[in-house]
Formats: structure tokens, C-alpha cells, sequence
């Protein structure tokens, strides 16, 4: 498999403090996939790490093949960028800003751009830092769009977008995904948003514990069952158990196993568990149900 | 054309603090020229040559502290909306090498400052030498020369005080440039810094090189 990004046994740590100890996964070429995580995971230092502006504590960050903190500039042009909360250079106006980073890529879109911008219906003389944190969102995707890249890195594009501007972005995305031949590593805190877009996802959990799958394994693999105890001795995530829910008003508890499996394994390690029904989940209950709910 | 994109930002975020100056310097110049004019006015000559030349009197000092105001000024409006939000960012991904990059950000607020310079060496020369000899007129050049290096320092102090992602660098940059700056605004008289100011230059220009350290902390913090 070739990887437009492979982490291998990677450590950071603020401080003395280790986001994680020994993290690899790695990102399929021409693939969709996505980070997830709750806060504090350490989404965002990856990112960082990825995009080359923190060194590794330990281990390896290779995105296209270089390593992430020393990418050549030619290395720079293939992959596109996407900063948190959509950053861009809020003194320039629309026309400024495309006549400014077309002369730095060879495969420059022009069209792409002004297919993208031109639906805001603003002219081109309208200074980004005067528009609406999704009208700034289709400039800075118009942007990353025409730089043509291989590899698209995008950052909680979600930040700021009310559900139409979001959904935009993605009609958007998947439209230009439809060409073939991108790799995309995406990070969002709509988890339903991944569903009609990913091929994979990768679950970051505290510490540094990831678990990638494809999304239609994970959909097809990973269930939640209601139950009720008899007594006060509710089950634990114990491994073949991923996690239990009592927040909720009823509680359920969350696998990767069998129906069959599952019931087996309650009956000899948690007799005092009655299992209930199957519950359907939404991708976002599933997220839920795997990294818990604080 | 990756240059004039780089300078055509450039010009993007310096121009009205650009042009503002140009207009503070014009404005200085002319008040310059009406004080000496109204001085030899009110005045008899050989009075304000006693002034001048035996009491030691700069008599153009209004502008001394004009290119220590533009150097930081134009710093700041290069450099203070690249920090803002982390947009350095989007400028470090560029592909382009990351001190290229930097120098010719330097290299295009150095050029703003000089023409801002240029124009106060050439008026001063101009405004002197309607009243006094050819002489007096460079020697009011020469001593103005350590105020247009302090332009310089200026703005290569802010530069590196606002590139600078730690902030007890900052301070360290700040502190250093402070230095520089009061060994420059030293003299009481004319033409004091003629011997020491090409060793003063010289040190001066190791700022060039030094602005790529912080832009290179900034990309690979850990």
C-alpha cells in the first residue's frame, strides 16, 4: 500500500506531559480519511505535526513520502492546506488573493477558484476580512481547489459553517474528490458529516490508543445493545466490551463483537447482565459510543 | 512572478501605513523648512551661524526621530497581520524556501523605509542648502545619517520582536535593539558618528541574517 502519510511510533509531549507514546497509522493514497477524536486527544497537535510546524518528540511524520518538519518546496505545492477556523489573508480581496499564490503552483486552476467564488455572488474586488465566515470558507476551498493538490490536509473545516455552508463545503469536496487521484486527511467535530464522505476513519483516543477501520466496517461491525443489571453491578468495558453508557435513560453497552459473542461473554464474565435489544446508531451515536461521552 | 506576488503582499498591507508616512514626512520637511526660514527671518545670519556652528545647535532636529517611527511602523504593519491568528502559517507552507521567503519580506519594508529615507536625505540637503554653503548642507546629511540607521534598527528590532514565537526572545530582541538605538541618538553636535558609523553599519547588517532565526522557531516549535 502506498501511504501519503505513514506515522510510525510517534511521541510528543508538551512539557513533560506525552499527547502520545508510540502512535502509527498510516493514510492510504487516494483515500478519504478521517481523524477523530474528542477534545484534548490531541487532534490538533497531529495536524500541526503533519502540517510541519511541530517536531516530533520520537518516531516519524512522512507526508508524501518526506518527512513532515523538513518538506521540500516542491513537496509543499501537492498538498493543500486547510487552517483551523478557514485562515486567509483578510487583507486581501478576492481577485488579490488569487493573483497572489497562482504565480507559487504549476498546476494552477484558475477556473476552479472562480467556479467556486463567483456562486457568492461578491465581486472581485470584496476584501475577505468584510465576508461571513462561510463565504470565506468557499474562497479559502476555491483556493485549495485550484492549487490542484495530491493531498489535501483540512483541519476542522466545520469551525464557524452553519449546516448549509457546511454541506456546501462538502457538495463542493466531493464533487472535485470525484476527479480521482486525491488523498484526503480531514478532521471535524460533525461526526455525521463523515458519513457520505470518508473511506476511513481512525479513532484517536486519550493517550495515544488508535483504532483505524474502514467507515463500512466500522458501521457494519460496531454495536450497541440496551441491557439491564440484576443488582448494582452494572458491566465494564473489560476489551470484547468497548464501552458502557448508564448516562443516558437506558443504558447500553457498546462492541465490536457478535450478538452470539457478545451474549457468551456476558454470561461468563457479567451473569448478572441482561442483554436487551440491538439499538440502531447514527455514525455520531457510534463515535459516542466509542470514545465515551467525557 | 513568485517575487512580485510576495511584494505585491507586501504592498497590500504597508501601503496606507506607507503612505501616511510619506505624508508625516513631507509635513516634517516642510515645517522644517518654515522654522529655518522663519529663523533667518527674525534673525540676523551671523547669529544663527553662532548657534549652528560655535554653540553646536543641530538646528534640523525635528526629524531625528522620523525614520525610527517609519522603521517600526512599517514592521508592524508587515508583520503584525501575519502573526495575528497564526497566518505566518499560511505563508510558511508557500512552496518557497522559508528564508527566501523571509528575506525578501525584509528585503521589500528595508526598501520602503530607504525610499522614506532617501527622501529626508535629499530634502534635508535641499532645505540646508538654501540658506547655507554647499558644505553645511552635506555635513547636515551626515549627521542625520546614524537617525536613518536608526530606521534600520528599528525596523529590524520590531521584525524580530514580532516574528519571534517565545517571548523572553522577544524581549531579549527588543532589549538589544533598545541598545543599539541609544548608542545612535548619543551626539550633541555635527558630523559626531563619521568615524564609527561604517563599523556601526556593519554590525547593522547582521540583522539580515538573524531575522531567519525566529522565522525558523516559529515553523519547527516542539
Amino acid at each position: 500500500m502506498n501511504a501519503a502519510i505513514r506515522v510510525e511510533h510517534l511521541a510528543h509531549r508538551y512539557g513533560r506531559r506525552f499527547i502520545y507514546q508510540d502512535l502509527s497509522f498510516a493514510v492510504p493514497e487516494g483515500k478519504v480519511v478521517a481523524l477523530l477524536g474528542k477534545n484534548g486527544v490531541g487532534k490538533t497537535t497531529l495536524i500541526r505535526l503533519l502540517m510541519g510546524f511541530l517536531r516530533p518528540s520520537a518516531g516519524q511524520c512522512r507526508v508524501l513520502g518526506e518527512p513532515s518538519h523538513a518538506l521540500s518546496p516542491a513537496t509543499r505545492a501537492r498538498i493543500g492546506l486547510l487552517f483551523e477556523g478557514h485562515l486567509a489573508y483578510d487583507f486581501m480581496s478576492i481577485a488579490q488573493i488569487e493573483r497572489f499564490y497562482r504565480p507559487f503552483y504549476r498546476r494552477w486552476r484558475r477556473e476552479l477558484y472562480y467556479d467556486l467564488v463567483d456562486r457568492l455572488g461578491l465581486s472581485h474586488d470584496h476584501k475577505i476580512g468584510n465576508m461571513s465566515c462561510g463565504q470565506r470558507s468557499q474562497v479559502v476551498l476555491g483556493l485549495i481547489f485550484a492549487q490542484d493538490p495530491d493531498l489535501m490536509i483540512l483541519d476542522d473545516y466545520s469551525m464557524g459553517l452553519d449546516a448549509g455552508y457546511r454541506r456546501l463545503f462538502l457538495d463542493y469536496l466531493r464533487r472535485f474528490l470525484d476527479e480521482g487521484g486525491k488523498t484526503v486527511f480531514v478532521t471535524s467535530h460533525v461526526v455525521q458529516d463523515m458519513e457520505a464522505l470518508v473511506d476511513e476513519v481512525i479513532f484517536l483516543q486519550r493517550g495515544g490508543a488508535v483504532k483505524q477501520l474502514p467507515l463500512v466496517e466500522f458501521r457494519r461491525q460496531f454495536r450497541c445493545f440496551g441491557f439491564r443489571v440484576d443488582g448494582n453491578a452494572p458491566p465494564q468495558a473489560d476489551g470484547l466490551i468497548e464501552n458502557v453508557d448508564l448516562h443516558g435513560r437506558a443504558p447500553c453497552l457498546y462492541t465490536f463483537a457478535e450478538p452470539a459473542q457478545l451474549a457468551a461473554h456476558l454470561e461468563t464474565h457479567w451473569p448478572q447482565v441482561r442483554l436487551g435489544d440491538e439499538q440502531p446508531l447514527t455514525l455520531e451515536d457510534a463515535f459516542i459510543g466509542l470514545t465515551g461521552k467525557y | 512572478m513568485m517575487l512580485f506576488a510576495i511584494f505585491l503582499k507586501e504592498w497590500l498591507k504597508v501601503r496606507w501605513v506607507w503612505l501616511g508616512l510619506s505624508v508625516l514626512h513631507l509635513g516634517m520637511l516642510l515645517y522644517l523648512y518654515l522654522v529655518l526660514r522663519h529663523q533667518f527671518r527674525v534673525e540676523h545670519s551671523e547669529m544663527i551661524w553662532y548657534w549652528a556652528f560655535e554653540l553646536r545647535r543641530l538646528l534640523y532636529e525635528p526629524i531625528q526621530s522620523l525614520p525610527l517611527i517609519s522603521g517600526v511602523l512599517i514592521a508592524a504593519a508587515q508583520f503584525g497581520p501575519e502573526m495575528i491568528g497564526g497566518r505566518f502559517r499560511l505563508s510558511l507552507h508557500l512552496p518557497l524556501r522559508g528564508d527566501l521567503l523571509v528575506w525578501s519580506w525584509v528585503a521589500f519594508g528595508a526598501l520602503m523605509g530607504a525610499v522614506l529615507a532617501l527622501l529626508d536625505a535629499l530634502a534635508l540637503y535641499w532645505i540646508v542648502g538654501q540658506w547655507f554653503p554647499h558644505e553645511a548642507a552635506v555635513s547636515a546629511v551626515r549627521t542625520a545619517l546614524p537617525w536613518l540607521l536608526g530606521g534600520w534598527i528599528g525596523y529590524f528590532g520590531a521584525t524580530l520582536a514580532l516574528l519571534e514565537p517565545a517571548a523572553s526572545r522577544r524581549l531579549i530582541y527588543l532589549g538589544l535593539s533598545a541598545a543599539f538605538l541609544a548608542l545612535l541618538f548619543q551626539h550633541r553636535g555635527y558630523q559626531e558618528y563619521d568615524q564609527v558609523l561604517p563599523m556601526l553599519i556593519a554590525i547593522a547588517l547582521l540583522f539580515i541574517p538573524a531575522v531567519i532565526l525566529p522565522a525558523h522557531r516559529y515553523r519547527h516549535r516542539s
